[in-house]
């Protein structure tokens, strides 16, 4: 430990740059950003089958770049970053998740749909 | 700008007015003149004894965590007088406006305080109670004793610490500044929508609310960022996590969920600033808006908040009660698990505070299963608590009555909780007072444990025990005020009276209110006790003297340094061998607290730029809250550069040299009750720059350390 | 992490005072610190995608635009590239550190900072687009969030390109110190960090929007 108060550079957090892992996260994500893309774009399947597969190609991505960029492994220097983000991921679900599940209950008791109610593209008024 | 203000705006002043100050409310003016004269007295006093330079050296500037902790308890104290103020005031109207031939006074039709007013009283009282007294008196707790409690010279960002007191200074000044320009919101501490949007709430009310709410958030969340640091990554060599000190620990836990909570305040407060000022739909009526959103996003900070506030309190229980039983804190292990339990659990119940709000059955089932679930470490604590005295030699000084009260009103507090987890039951009494006498149960355990550990750990951090006999006429009085106040509280919610009335239609229940008043005037006296209790003892500190082990049975780290602890904590950093390592030190004779061979210490030196900071981001909110743009834009531009620039500072630490730490150790006597040349708060309370020896007044020049004369800047 | 029984020290040998100890590890610490505040910003973007979520409900339209009439793929890609290059950049500017090379971290730092640069200009454009057509947040609560989040992390591309800005200029005067070190690590997770997030926004708001 005394090493970094001599030299910085010499410290784990530095050390742990490795640019081979950088670019294969770049090639990896480019290239899966791009596939959900053309998805969109090309309306391969229907919404929610594009939003499904999406979801998990952006969850992929994130896995991968968690790993290569952000050096979130159980090593001695990163040991704690992970666990901070482990301990949040959960709490991420729960706010998303709880907060989805309180409003689909509540929509589906309190919205009432007109019967042509899907997409309301082409009204680009706004009353003031 | 892009909403449609009410009122008139300029551009050079915004929407302040002459109109804004209220020059015709009686009480206003009358607060104003005592402030006024208060504050010209404590200025005259500095100028007088010529203190102004040791103010801005020593507090102003400094970066030591338990002058900031001091810090922040004397703001948690001062805005706890406020809230009181204004919880006086709710009550006092709520006692004389029952009944249709109530009398009305000051304009007011019934009572002496109009709706608006007490509207505003009733905001105010929650949000500092909560945001400005209980949360800086706990964060002051835990800012001056975790570093000590786990060996460390200072907490991880020593500038960062002070930052987020200014920070937290400034919202507690810009409440009080809404007390004389302008007016505070008026819909209640958790500003629901869409009451508190622009159409409803137009004036700059809601605005003052929302901005002091955010520094305060943001003070706390770089506090949580710093302790969380400080815990994970600078414990003394030997201090295993198994070794922690319960406080510690449940510091830990706290901030954790302050770290994971608060970001989602701010979302929420930016939402609303949002359809505020730029005119968006977040939560608005209408056109797209959402109301329940509000809730759910403000809940979800909410809940963890008042867990954030009540696990310090259990960790300043678990450091009085094995204190004063002489035995171990039982359990230990199971106390960390229960820690964390419930903090974890606390994350997942945040919508049983909108039960009523047209979530689906199974929802409101779901979230009133997991709010009784965390009834189940609460109660391990308890039963841990209670086990730590059995067998115990129990003695019963003041902190320990303190802990035991705060033990109690938990149990009446908890169990009423239980009762309000229940959905069913919630739709009964939502809105009523049996909920607001549930939380300030719970708050009140807070309260006690705060008052607890302000007898216990004094001596730690001034060198001196506070006083018995007006302790106990305090404590007492406390007791009696908090019964006469909320039994009968209680039992107005299972009448049916709901919360925030100005105006009480039932003359039945006029009783109920008068007997609570009676409680309000024994809250008074116990202030008084309370004065008295701070006065008698500053008188008579020279006979309280203590050393290093003020009570003789503490257990933990803090105890092994010297009484008031100097300013690198400890001379050489402790070694750590066991759980309650001072305890351990004590029974096997190895109690020497001068090792010698000192060598130099490594400090951060003191800055001026927190305080800037401060005084810009009260500017800023300022600004923002009467909409004065151009004065908003200068502020930001100024935090930026401040900010760049003290990043360029190289000379930000400095070296405390061997000699003088030998100094301050050879003056520092570990005996109690000894007569010490300069006994005195204000030299000898933290020793930064002094020695405790009469005449020498500050590092003289051979070393390398800070001089004395300084520019803020140059640091 | 065994409770204090099982490690019981015997008080005849026991170490008192650590003499000599070198202190904390600063460098270590104040990533630490700086990994957890971005933990608190993903937390406020978790609750703006759960708003986002919320407000996706047609009525949150409000007979306003939805997302597919005017979502341009073409900016919103260009966004992406531009971001994850000087995401790639920067990494390799992390590399120049490793190996002590002032010229190689100051100009791929640079380079990093005008792709943040361009990243700014096109969401400027797109955003400009968008309310030269009347789409405004003002509109509906759908957009309201829209804006949000898309501005909100625009806000954190150009808090970076500062932030490189103010680390050029550091390491040019101080060369690599204690505190520029841990400068240009937090500014590493600080960075990497904006990929992430990035790709959420692209995916949830972006791609999502256009067959909402």
């Amino acid at each position: 430990m005394t090493e970094h108060m001599q030299n910085p550079l010499n410290h784990p957090e530095v050390q742990l740059a490795n640019g081979r892992a950088y670019l294969a996260s770049f090639i990896i994500s480019m290239l899966l950003m791009t596939v959900g893309l053309w998805l969109a774009v090309a309306h391969i399947t229907t919404p929610f089958g594009t939003v499904l597969m999406t979801s998990f190609l952006a969850g992929v991505v994130v896995i991968i770049q968690g790993y290569f960029i952000l050096h979130m492994d159980i090593s001695h220097a990163q040991m704690w970053h992970t666990v901070a983000m482990v301990l949040f991921l959960p709490l991420f679900v729960v706010t998303i998740g709880l907060t989805a599940w309180m409003f689909h209950g509540l929509y589906q008791r309190t919205m009432i749909m007109p019967p042509a109610a899907s997409s309301m593209a082409h009204v680009p008024s706004m009353p003031h | 700008m892009l909403v449609h203000l009410q009122g008139p705006w300029t551009p050079l002043l915004g929407r302040l007015t002459l109109q804004q100050i209220p020059y015709h409310v009686p009480i206003l003016v009358v607060t104003f003149i005592v402030v006024a004269i208060l504050a010209a007295v404590v200025l005259a006093a500095t100028t007088y004894f010529g203190k102004w330079g040791y103010l801005w050296r020593e507090w102003l500037t400094t970066v030591d965590h338990k002058k900031i902790g001091v810090m922040y308890i004397l703001l948690g104290l001062v805005m706890l007088l406020r809230g009181f103020a204004d919880a006086l005031m709710i009550r006092t109207q709520q006692a004389m406006a029952v009944g249709p031939s109530s009398p009305g006074y000051m304009g007011a039709v019934h009572g002496y305080l109009t709706p608006f007013h007490l509207g505003q009283i009733f905001t105010a009282h929650g949000l500092i109670m909560i945001v400005f007294a209980a949360t800086p008196l706990l964060v002051g707790l835990m800012n001056i004793i975790v570093p000590l409690q786990i060996g460390a010279r200072d907490m991880a960002y020593p500038y960062l610490n002070a930052l987020g007191l200014w920070l937290t200074t400034a919202g507690a000044a810009l409440v009080m500044v809404s007390l004389f320009v302008g007016n505070f919101a008026h819909g209640g501490w958790y500003g629901f929508v869409p009451y508190f949007e622009l159409p409803y709430s137009p004036g700059v009310g809601v605005d003052y609310w929302m901005w002091t709410f955010q520094l305060a958030a943001i003070g706390t969340s770089l506090g949580s960022i710093n302790l969380i640091a400080t815990i994970v990554k600078m414990r003394a060599p030997g201090m295993t996590w198994m070794r922690m000190p319960m406080f510690t620990w449940a510091s830990l836990s706290t901030n954790l969920i302050a770290l994971t909570s608060f970001p989602v305040l701010m979302v929420a407060l930016a939402l609303l600033g949002l359809d505020r000022y730029v005119g968006t739909h977040f939560y608005t009526s209408g056109m797209g808006g959402n109301l329940m959103l509000y809730n759910d996003l403000f809940w979800v900070w909410g809940h963890p908040e008042v867990y954030f506030l009540i696990l310090p309190a259990f960790g300043i229980m678990s450091e009085i009660i094995p204190t004063f039983s002489e035995k171990t804190l039982f359990g230990y292990v199971t106390m960390v698990i229960a820690s964390f339990a419930i903090g974890g659990v606390s994350w997942g119940v945040w919508l049983h505070h909108f039960f009523t709000m047209a979530a689906a059955p199974s929802v409101n089932s779901f979230y009133s299963v997991t709010t009784m679930l965390v009834g189940i470490p609460t109660g391990v604590k308890v039963f841990n608590w209670i086990f730590t005295m059995y067998r115990g030699r129990v003695r019963y000084e003041l902190p320990m009555l303190w802990a035991l009260l705060a033990l109690f009103l938990l149990l009446v507090g908890g169990m009423t909780g239980m009762m309000n987890a229940f959905a069913s039951n919630d739709y009964m009494w939502h809105n009523g007072l049996f909920v607001v006498a549930h939380f300030h149960m719970m708050v009140l355990v807070i309260a006690a444990s705060i008052f607890g550990a302000v007898e216990y750990w004094f001596p730690k951090v001034f060198g001196f025990k506070l006083e018995q006999k007006w302790g106990k006429w305090f404590f007492w009085f406390m007791i009696l005020g908090t019964g006469w106040t909320f039994v009968p509280m209680f039992l107005l919610g299972f009448g049916g009276m709901t919360r925030r009335l100005d105006y009480i239609h039932y003359t039945q229940w006029s009783p109920y209110l008068h007997i609570m008043l009676i409680g309000m005037v024994f809250y008074v006296i116990a202030v008084l006790f309370f004065v008295a209790h701070l006065y008698v003892s500053l008188r008579d500190r020279a006979e309280n003297r203590s050393g290093a082990d003020a009570w003789g049975t503490g257990r933990s780290l803090e105890w092994a340094t010297h009484s008031p602890v100097p300013a690198y904590n400890f001379a050489i950093t402790p070694h750590i061998n066991a759980l309650d390592e001072w305890a351990w030190r004590k029974e096997n004779g190895l109690t020497e607290l001068h090792p010698g061979n000192y060598e130099g210490i490594h400090m951060p030196k003191s800055t001026g730029v927190p305080f800037f900071l401060g005084i810009l981001f009260m500017g800023l909110s300022f600004a923002l809250i009467w909409r004065i743009w151009w004065l908003a834009l200068v502020c930001v531009a100024l935090i930026v550069a401040l900010i760049i620039i003290r990043s360029f500072d190289r000379d930000t630490d400095m070296t405390i040299p061997a000699h003088e730490v030998e100094q301050v150790e050879s003056g520092a006597r570990d005996g109690t009750s000894e007569n010490l040349p300069t006994a005195g708060v204000l030299g000898g309370t933290v020793i930064a720059h002094s020695v405790p020896q009469s005449g020498t007044g500050g590092i003289n020049g051979s070393t390398t350390s800070t001089s004395p004369a300084w520019a803020p800047m140059d640091r | 992490m065994s409770a204090s029984a099982a490690q019981k020290v015997d008080p005849a040998h026991a170490t008192l005072w650590a003499r000599h100890y070198p202190g904390h590890d600063m460098i270590g610490t104040r990533t630490f610190g700086f990994w957890l505040y971005m933990l608190t910003d993903a937390m406020v973007y978790a609750a703006l995608f759960a708003t986002l979520g919320v407000l996706s409900h047609v009525v949150n339209l409000a007979g306003g635009p939805s997302p597919s009439a005017f979502i341009n793929p073409v900016y919103a890609y260009g966004e992406t590239i531009t971001l994850f290059l000087s995401v790639l950049i920067y990494g390799y500017s992390m590399v120049a550190l490793k190996n002590g090379n002032r010229g190689g971290v100051i100009g791929s730092m640079f380079v990093a900072m005008l792709l943040g640069v361009i990243y700014l200009v096109i969401a400027g454009i797109d955003i400009g687009n968008m309310f030269a057509h009347g789409v405004t947040p003002q509109v509906s609560g759908f957009l309201s969030i829209f804006f949000t989040v898309i501005i909100y992390h625009a806000l954190h591309i150009l808090v970076g390109v500062v932030w490189m800005l103010v680390m050029m200029v550091q390491i040019a005067r101080e060369g690599f110190s204690a505190n520029v070190v841990y400068r240009l690590i937090n500014l590493r997770l600080f960075w990497h960090f904006q990929a992430v997030i990035w790709v959420f926004v692209f995916t949830f708001v972006y791609l999502q929007g256009m067959v909402a």
